[in-house]
C-alpha cells in the first residue's frame, strides 16, 4: 500500500510479552470489530496504537487485558493464553487507564482508591495503604494522575492507556508525560494526538477497520503524509505554520475581520464590556477576580490559561449562567437582571463536551430546539436548519440520532444548534478537545469562514494561532495580559508564565516537520566526475561517466501547501560512492 | 353569627393566631432553606468530582466511639423515641439530641439543612391534623368567629407537636452518627454487624457517582439553558425534560460500564477487600450503656406517668 | 414525598424493615452477583433523576419515577430502590431512617409491579414502548400514593385526614410523571433500545465469561 516499509525488529518468541494470534472480536451485535490480527509485544515495548475513530483500538485493548474475550483467535501473555485464573492472575500485572479520571477514581477517597488494586492483589491494608501513599506521592494529586496512581501503586508490568491526555492542559500534559517517560515497562498508548505520541512511543501500530495497517517505527510514521492521510490521522495542516515560519497574520483569517470592521466602524461600542468582574464560588472560592475585558465586534479572541484559572467562569458568566459582581456591559448597555436572562438570545456557546449540549434524539430536532424557544416559524426554523447543517457540512443527517454520530460530528452538531441561532457573540470552549484529526481540520475550516465575534478557550495553541489575533492569559481567575496572538506565540516567557509548557509540543513539532520532509529516494545518477581509482599498481586520477542506482536522503520544502511529494530527482547532491575504488577497465 | 363549642374566638384571631404564624414559619423555612442550599450546594462550576485524599477525623467521644456501638445504639433508640406517644417526652427527647449534638460539634448548617429536608412534611401534619382529627371526648375545639366546618381540635395540634417533636429529635442524631466517622468506616461498622459487605460499598459507589452524575446533570442543564430552555408548565417542558433523563440515563448507563471495566480492570473479582478491624473496648461499652438507659427511661417516663 | 421519623406507629416501621428487608435479599438475588457494582452505579443516576424538579403552576414537583426504575431494571429495582433510600435519608434526610422500610415498600412495589406490567406488554414499535410506558410510570406513582395514604392511615383515625390529603396532592404528580416516562421510553426506545431489554444489566454475560 504505500512505499518503504521498513520492517519492525520483531521479538523472538521467548521474549515476547503479549502474542496475538489470528485475532477476531465480533460485538453481541455481530458486528465485527477486529479481524485477523497478528501481533507480538516485546517487554519494553513503547505502542502508540492509532487509527481513525471506530477503527477498533479500545477494543484491542480491552482484549489485550481480558474484559474482552475474543471470538476467534488468542491473546497470549507470556506464553500462556488469557484466560480463566490466569486471567485474573496476568490482569494484576497490566494497569489500563481510561480517558476520563472519573470512571477510575470510583474509591470513596484518592488514598483508598489507590490502595483498591494493590488490595485486590492480596496485599494487607497497611501495606496496600503504603504502596498507595508511595504512588500518589510520586504521581500527585490532579485526578488524571491520581487515577494513574491507582495503577502504579500495583506496579504494573504493562500500562494502557486509552487516550489519557485528551482533558489536561499543557502543563498537566508535559508532567503525565514525564511520569510515562519514567514508567520503566511495557507501554500501549491510544491517542490522536500524535506529537504526544512522538515523545513517548518509539512504535505505532496502525489500524484500519479492525485491520492491523501498519506495524513500524512511530518516526516512519509521522514522517509519511500519505499513510497518515490514509487512516485519517494527517495532522501535518498543523505543521505548516510551525512557530518557526509564523507569521503576523494569515490572509485566509483576515479578510473577514476587515469585513466586519468596517461595516461596525471603529466607534462603535464593544459587544462584550467588562470592568473589574468579579466572581465567587457559592462556597466563597474565588473564582474570577477584578477581570476586565472588551470584546469588540468582529474580533476573534482566544482565552489561555492552566485548567481552573476562570476561563470558563469568566465566560459563562458573559453567556449569563452566572451573575458576578462588577460592571457587565453587553452592547454597550448595562445587563440588568432582567437582560441577564435574555443573553442566550445573542451569545452561544458549545460545550467542551458535546454530550452536556445535545439531548434531543434527532438531529433535526436538536438544532431546532433553541429555534422554538426563540419563537420562529416553522418555515424559518425549516430554513435554519438546513442553512447551518450545510454549514457545518452535516447535509442529510437530519433523521440521524445525534448519541450515534461520532465525535468530530457530535461537535459540528453543537455548533450548527448554536449557529442557527445567528448569536451576535460565539464561544467555544476546548473546541478540539477529543477529535481526531480530520475531525479538527474540518472543524478548522469551518471555523475560518465565519463571519462572527469568536470568543476561543482553548489549550491548543495551532487553533489559536489560527483564529485569533488577540490573546488573554488567565491565570487564577485574573486576566494578566492581553496579547496580539503572534507575539503570545512567540513569547516564551508568556508561555511558561503560568505552567503552560508548549515548549515540547513546539519541539517536537518541528522535529516531525523536519522528518516528513526528508525522504529517502532511490533513483538514477549519471555522473561525470574525476576521482582516483587504481589500474593495476598505478594510481591516477580522471574524469569518469557513472551511471547507477542507490538510495538516498535529503531535506526539501513544499512552496505549494499541497503539492504532494512526487517531485524530480535532483542530480546533483553528495553521497557516496562505494564502487568507485574498485579496479575497472577503460580506455586512456 | 352565633357562637358554639367549647373555646370560641372572634374571627380576626384566625389571621394572628393562625394564619400569620403558619406565613411567618414558611417565608422562614424557605428562606433557610435558600441559604442553606447557597452555603452547602456543589458549586456551578468548583469540581467535587474528585474525590478528596483522605477523610478527616475529629476528637469528641463521639468520633473515638466505636462505630459498630455507634450504629446500633443510635437505631435502636431511634425506635425508641419513634415509640414515644406523648408530647412532654418526644420534647425531652428534642433536648437530649440538642444535647448530643452540642458533644459531638455537629456543623450547624448541616443539621439546618436536614432540619429543612423534613420541614415540609411535617409541616404538612401541623396544618392538617387540627382540622381533620375526629373530636372524641375530653377534646378542646377552637373555632373561629362561628366557622364550624374550620373547627381546630386541639388534640390534633398536639399529635402533630408529638410526631413534629420525635421526627426532629431523631433527625438531629443523624449528624452526630454520621459525620463522626468516615462514610466507609460507618458501613464497614454495618457489615460487621452482619449487612454483606457489598451492601456498604454499593452506598459507596453510589455516594461518589452521585456526585459525578449531579455535575453532569448540571451541565446538561446549563446546556440547555444556553439554548434558551425555561421550565414552564407546559407539555414541550415535560418533553425537554424527558429528553433530559433519557439522555442521564444513557450517559451513566455507559459510564456504568466503564466504571466496572475499570474496576475488573484493576482486579475486582465480586468481592471488595475488607477493611480491618479493631476488638471493642471497655468505654466503648460503657458509652453504649449509658445511652440505652437514658432512651429506657425516656419511654418508661412516657408509659408509667399519665 | 418520602415518610420521615416519628409518623408512622412502631409495629409498622418494624414490618417495613422485615418485609423489604426479604424483597431486598430476593432482589439480590435476582441480580449477578458480580454486577452489583453496575447497579450500585446506576442507582446514583436514578437518585440524580429524582431531583428534579418540574414546575406545576406556582409551585414545583420532583420526580419520583418508580415506574421508570422498574421499567429499566427489572427485579434488581428493588435493591436500587432500597439503596437510593437509604442514600437520601443519609444524605439529605429525604426519608427517616426508622421509616427507611416503610419508604422502601412505598416505591419499590410499585417498581416490581411496573417493571414487571412493562415487560410484558411493551410489544415492539416505539409508540407502543411509549404509551406503555407512560402508562406505568402514572400507575408507578399512583401505586406509591396509594402505599402511602395506607401507611399513613395505620396509625388510627387521626391519620385519616392526613392520608387523603397525601393521596390528593399526588394527583398532579402521577400525570406529570405519567408523559414523562412516556417522553423518556421514547427516547430510549429510539436512541438506546438495548436499555428497555430485561437483562440488560449483563448483555455481554456470554462474551465476558
Amino acid at each position: 500500500m504505500h512505499d518503504q516499509p521498513l520492517p519492525v525488529q520483531r521479538p523472538t518468541l521467548e521474549a515476547t510479552l503479549f502474542s496475538l494470534q489470528g485475532l477476531f472480536y465480533r460485538y453481541p451485535d455481530e458486528t465485527l470489530a477486529l479481524s485477523d490480527i497478528h501481533l507480538d509485544i516485546a517487554p519494553g515495548d513503547r505502542i502508540a496504537l492509532v487509527g481513525q475513530n471506530g477503527s477498533g483500538k479500545t477494543t484491542l485493548i480491552k482484549l489485550l487485558c481480558g474484559l474482552l474475550q475474543p471470538t476467534a483467535g488468542q491473546v497470549r501473555y507470556k506464553n500462556q493464553v488469557i484466560e480463566g485464573e490466569y486471567l485474573e492472575h496476568s490482569r494484576l500485572k497490566i494497569g489500563l487507564l481510561f480517558q476520563d479520571p472519573d470512571d477510575q477514581l470510583f474509591g470513596h477517597t484518592l488514598l483508598e482508591d489507590a490502595a483498591f488494586g494493590p488490595r485486590c492483589q492480596g496485599l494487607p491494608q497497611p501495606e496496600a495503604e503504603a504502596a498507595a501513599q508511595a504512588a500518589l506521592q510520586h504521581v500527585g494529586l490532579a485526578a488524571m494522575r491520581a487515577a494513574l496512581a491507582g495503577l502504579l501503586a500495583m506496579k504494573p508490568e504493562v500500562l494502557l492507556l486509552d487516550e489519557p491526555t485528551a482533558n489536561l492542559d499543557p502543563h498537566q500534559e508535559q508532567v503525565f508525560l514525564d511520569l510515562l517517560i519514567g514508567f520503566s515497562g511495557t507501554l500501549i498508548c491510544i491517542s490522536h494526538d500524535l506529537i504526544f505520541l512522538y515523545e513517548l512511543c518509539d512504535r505505532a501500530v496502525v489500524l484500519n477497520q479492525g485491520r492491523i495497517g501498519h506495524d513500524y517505527t512511530l518516526r516512519e510514521l509521522v514522517s509519511q503524509r500519505q499513510a497518515l492521510r490514509e487512516h485519517g490521522l494527517d495532522f501535518s495542516f498543523r505543521l505548516v505554520a510551525a512557530p518557526a515560519h509564523d507569521e503576523p497574520a494569515r490572509p485566509s483569517i483576515a479578510k473577514p475581520e476587515a469585513v466586519t470592521a468596517t461595516n461596525a466602524g471603529p466607534t462603535a461600542s464593544p459587544v462584550v464590556d467588562l470592568r473589574r468582574y468579579t466572581y465567587r464560588y457559592p462556597d466563597g472560592t474565588l473564582a474570577l477576580r477584578d477581570a476586565s475585558v472588551s470584546v469588540r465586534a468582529g474580533e476573534r479572541i482566544a482565552f489561555v490559561g492552566e485548567n481552573g484559572a476562570g476561563k470558563t467562569t469568566l465566560l459563562s458568566c458573559m453567556l449569563g449562567l452566572h451573575q458576578g459582581q462588577g460592571e457587565f456591559l453587553f452592547d454597550g448597555r448595562p445587563v440588568t437582571r432582567r437582560r441577564r436572562k435574555a443573553l442566550w438570545r445573542q451569545v452561544g456557546m458549545v460545550f467542551q463536551d458535546s454530550a452536556d449540549q445535545l439531548f434531543c434524539p434527532s438531529v433535526e430536532e436538536e438544532i431546532a430546539f433553541g429555534l422554538h424557544q426563540m419563537g420562529l416559524s416553522p418555515t424559518e426554523i425549516r430554513q435554519r436548519v438546513d442553512r447551518t447543517l450545510s454549514l457545518v457540512r452535516l447535509e442529510g443527517f437530519e433523521d440521524r440520532v445525534p448519541l450515534h454520530l461520532s465525535g468530530g460530528e457530535r461537535k459540528r452538531l453543537a455548533l450548527a444548534c448554536v449557529l442557527a441561532m445567528e448569536p451576535k457573540l460565539l464561544i467555544l470552549d476546548e473546541p478540539t478537545a477529543g477529535l481526531d484529526p480530520r475531525g479538527e481540520e474540518l472543524l478548522l475550516t469551518i471555523l475560518r469562514q465565519l463571519n462572527v465575534t469568536l470568543l476561543i478557550v482553548s489549550h491548543d495553541m495551532f487553533f489559536v494561532g489560527e483564529l485569533t489575533r488577540r490573546t488573554l492569559v488567565m491565570h487564577k481567575g485574573s486576566i494578566i495580559e492581553d496579547v496580539p496572538t503572534h507575539a503570545f506565540l512567540q513569547d516564551e516567557r508568556l508561555g511558561n508564565l503560568n505552567g503552560l509548557a508548549y515548549a515540547y509540543r513546539r519541539r517536537s513539532g518541528e522535529a516531525i516537520h523536519a522528518l516528513q520532509h526528508e525522504h529517502e529516494h532511490d533513483h538514477r545518477h549519471r555522473h561525470l566526475h574525476a576521482h582516483p581509482h587504481p589500474h593495476g599498481d598505478i594510481t591516477h586520477e580522471h574524469l569518469h561517466e557513472h551511471e547507477h542506482r542507490h538510495p538516498h536522503r535529503f531535506m526539501h520544502s513544499h512552496p505549494g501547501e499541497e503539492s504532494g511529494h512526487d517531485h524530480l530527482p535532483r542530480r546533483y547532491h553528495d553521497h557516496d560512492h562505494p564502487d568507485h575504488d574498485e579496479d575497472h577497465d577503460h580506455s586512456h | 353569627m352565633p357562637d358554639s363549642g367549647s373555646i370560641s374566638l372572634p374571627l380576626w384571631h384566625l389571621p394572628v393566631l393562625v394564619l400569620m404564624p403558619v406565613a411567618v414559619l414558611i417565608a422562614l423555612a424557605i428562606g433557610l432553606r435558600r441559604f442553606a442550599h447557597r452555603r452547602s450546594a456543589p458549586g456551578e462550576e468548583r469540581d467535587w468530582s474528585v474525590p478528596p485524599l483522605t477523610d478527616e477525623r475529629g476528637t469528641s467521644p463521639l468520633h473515638r466511639w466505636d462505630v459498630r456501638c455507634k450504629i446500633v445504639i443510635i437505631l435502636v433508640y431511634s425506635f425508641m423515641i419513634v415509640s414515644l406517644e406523648r408530647l412532654v417526652p418526644a420534647l425531652a427527647a428534642v433536648g437530649v439530641s440538642l444535647l448530643i449534638l452540642v458533644i459531638a460539634k455537629a456543623s450547624s448548617v448541616k443539621v439546618l439543612s436536614r432540619l429543612l429536608a423534613i420541614a415540609g412534611f411535617v409541616g404538612m401534619f401541623f396544618l392538617v391534623m387540627p382540622l381533620t382529627a375526629p373530636v372524641h371526648a375530653g377534646d378542646t375545639v377552637v373555632v373561629f368567629g362561628g366557622l364550624e366546618w374550620m373547627a381546630f381540635n386541639l388534640r390534633g395540634l398536639q399529635l402533630a407537636g408529638t410526631i413534629g417533636a420525635k421526627a426532629v429529635a431523631v433527625t438531629l442524631l443523624m449528624e452526630p452518627l454520621l459525620s463522626t466517622a468516615p462514610l466507609p468506616v460507618t458501613l464497614h461498622g454495618l457489615s460487621r454487624l452482619g449487612a454483606p459487605e457489598v451492601v456498604g460499598q454499593m452506598v459507596l459507589l453510589s455516594y461518589r457517582y452521585l456526585h459525578v452524575f449531579r455535575h453532569e446533570a448540571r451541565r446538561m442543564s446549563s446546556g440547555m439553558q444556553v439554548r434558551g430552555f425555561r421550565k414552564r408548565t407546559n407539555l414541550q417542558t415535560l418533553r425537554a425534560v424527558a429528553n433530559f433523563l433519557g439522555m442521564l440515563f444513557v450517559r451513566s448507563f455507559e459510564r456504568t460500564e466503564r466504571v466496572f471495566d475499570a474496576m475488573r480492570a484493576r482486579g475486582y473479582r465480586g468481592r471488595f477487600p475488607e477493611p480491618e478491624v479493631r476488638p471493642l473496648e471497655a468505654k466503648d461499652i460503657v458509652l453504649s450503656a449509658v445511652w440505652l438507659v437514658a432512651g429506657a427511661a425516656l419511654v418508661a417516663y412516657d408509659r408509667i406517668t399519665w | 414525598m418520602h415518610i420521615s421519623d416519628g409518623v408512622l406507629p412502631l409495629s409498622v416501621t418494624i414490618g417495613g424493615y422485615v418485609a423489604s428487608g426479604a424483597l431486598v435479599a430476593w432482589s439480590a438475588r435476582r441480580t449477578h452477583h458480580e454486577e452489583l457494582p453496575k447497579l450500585a452505579v446506576m442507582t446514583a443516576a436514578f437518585f440524580v433523576a429524582s431531583l428534579i424538579h418540574v414546575p406545576f403552576g406556582p409551585t414545583s414537583v420532583h420526580l419520583i419515577i418508580p415506574g421508570l426504575t422498574g421499567a429499566l431494571l427489572g427485579p434488581s429495582a428493588f435493591l436500587s430502590i432500597g439503596l437510593g433510600l437509604l442514600l437520601q435519608s443519609l444524605l439529605f434526610q429525604f426519608g427517616g431512617l426508622t421509616a427507611l422500610g416503610a419508604n422502601a415498600l412505598m416505591m419499590g412495589l410499585p417498581a416490581l409491579a411496573c417493571g414487571w406490567i412493562f415487560q410484558k406488554f411493551k410489544g415492539r414499535t416505539i409508540m407502543h414502548q411509549a404509551v406503555t410506558g407512560g402508562i406505568t410510570g402514572a400507575l408507578g406513582t399512583a401505586l406509591a400514593a396509594v402505599i402511602l395514604a395506607a401507611l399513613l392511615a395505620s396509625g388510627g383515625e387521626d391519620f385519616i385526614g392526613v392520608a387523603k390529603i397525601a393521596l390528593l396532592a399526588h394527583v398532579p404528580v402521577f400525570i406529570i410523571e405519567g408523559f414523562v416516562s412516556a417522553f423518556t421510553i421514547g427516547f430510549l426506545a429510539r436512541v438506546k433500545p438495548e436499555l428497555l431489554q430485561p437483562p440488560y444489566l449483563h448483555p455481554q454475560k456470554v462474551t465476558h465469561a
